[in-house]
């Protein structure tokens, strides 16, 4: 489990914003993850199978807290902030990063995160979210579209 | 994905930059989500898992049809079940002596031994990786008699991932294990699960 946690951590973080959520989405991947370990298939790449499972989770969280007013709220950014100058990260840029990611659409922000944060190939992408491989290329496309857009509007903000 | 990241506009490039960063990870969180772990009940396909395992039986083992088999390497897991004292992490050889005719302590967290069987004939050493020594392989060096090669770990009840290291360079799975995940680095695990003692 230690092989994957930070990673999927750092998945569940950047998808969720939120801290609790990225949390609780974590536990339920591990705990899906081993009651299913039966259901594994060797042929898989247990990092994909775990994938499929973390991005699941991570859509359920997001959905649930939709329904109850969702945002990147003001302590959570500080909680971050706090953690990061803890370990001498630069707390600004992160919160920036994650208020410019929160703001994309939540499945442009999952195909782009699995792309460029998470490095997958697209074929990887396509097994992990269920979305076919054109698709996915054209929400990478749109998000990086947003985020080159939103970007020129906090410059000129 | 360097040459897709490089044509990426500069300014976009410096977010997938900071959001590739890891995040701080809270220890107690993770500790939770082992304590949650631990609090399941062992998944069906494992539990034959361990049941087979635990039964005191020679193992049949399938030819090779892997690389391993060119090596001429073939490979056990054998869950032990012998409950321990928590401090006989010491001196892993041992642990048999120690262990038999000891009661199981009745914590159902205690850790059990679980010995580890490579057959390696042509192998000049071998050692034992996995969760539970951080993957060191100078951490866990097996012992030899006439080419099977073994060793006796101390492991908690749960599921861990482990591989041999042939020669300090071959990592070699074990073939006997029915789940054997990619670890997504290029070596096949394998993967024990540690029963709890019975009371």
């Amino acid at each position: 489990m230690d092989r994957y946690y930070e990673r999927c951590a750092r998945f569940a973080v950047r998808m969720l914003g939120s801290r609790d959520d990225a949390e609780d989405a974590l536990q339920q991947t591990f705990l899906r993850a081993y009651r299913s370990l039966g259901k594994y298939q060797e042929r898989d790449r247990f990092s994909a199978w775990l994938y499929r499972i973390l991005v699941n989770q991570c859509r359920s969280a997001a959905s649930r807290r939709s329904q109850r007013e969702r945002v990147f709220v003001r302590e959570e950014a500080a909680l971050l902030n706090a953690a990061d100058r803890r370990q001498g990260w630069a707390g600004e840029d992160e919160e920036l990063v994650q208020r410019i990611l929160a703001e994309l659409d939540p499945l442009l922000r999952e195909a782009f995160v699995l792309k460029y944060i998470d490095e997958l190939s697209y074929e990887e992408m396509s097994a992990a979210t269920g979305v076919g491989v054109s698709a996915l290329k054209m929400r990478v496309k749109r998000a990086c579209d947003r985020l080159r857009a939103r970007w020129e509007h906090i410059k000129d903000d | 994905m360097t040459d897709e990241f490089d044509s990426l506009d500069p300014n976009v490039r410096w977010i997938v930059t900071e959001a590739r960063r890891p995040v701080p990870v809270d220890a107690a969180a993770r500790a939770r989500v082992i304590d949650a772990i631990k609090a399941e009940p062992v998944p069906s396909r494992g539990l034959g898992l361990v049941t087979w395992l635990s039964e005191p039986h020679r193992l049949a083992l399938p030819p090779f049809a892997t690389a391993a088999l060119a090596a001429g390497l073939v490979g056990i897991g054998v869950l032990g079940g012998l409950a321990i004292n928590r401090d006989g992490r010491s001196a892993a050889g041992q642990l048999p002596a120690v262990a038999v005719g000891q009661p199981q302590l009745p914590d159902s967290l205690s850790p059990r031994a679980v010995k580890f069987v490579l057959i390696a004939p042509q192998a000049t050493n071998v050692s034992l990786v996995g969760d539970f020594n951080g993957w060191d392989s100078g951490a866990t060096p097996m012992k030899t008699s006439g080419g099977t090669w073994t060793v006796f770990v101390p492991l908690h009840p749960g599921l861990h991932t482990y591989s041999f290291v042939v020669d300090g360079t071959h990592f070699v799975s074990d073939p006997t294990a029915p789940i054997a995940p990619d670890d997504g680095f290029g070596h096949r695990s394998s993967v024990v699960l540690v029963r709890k003692p019975s009371l």
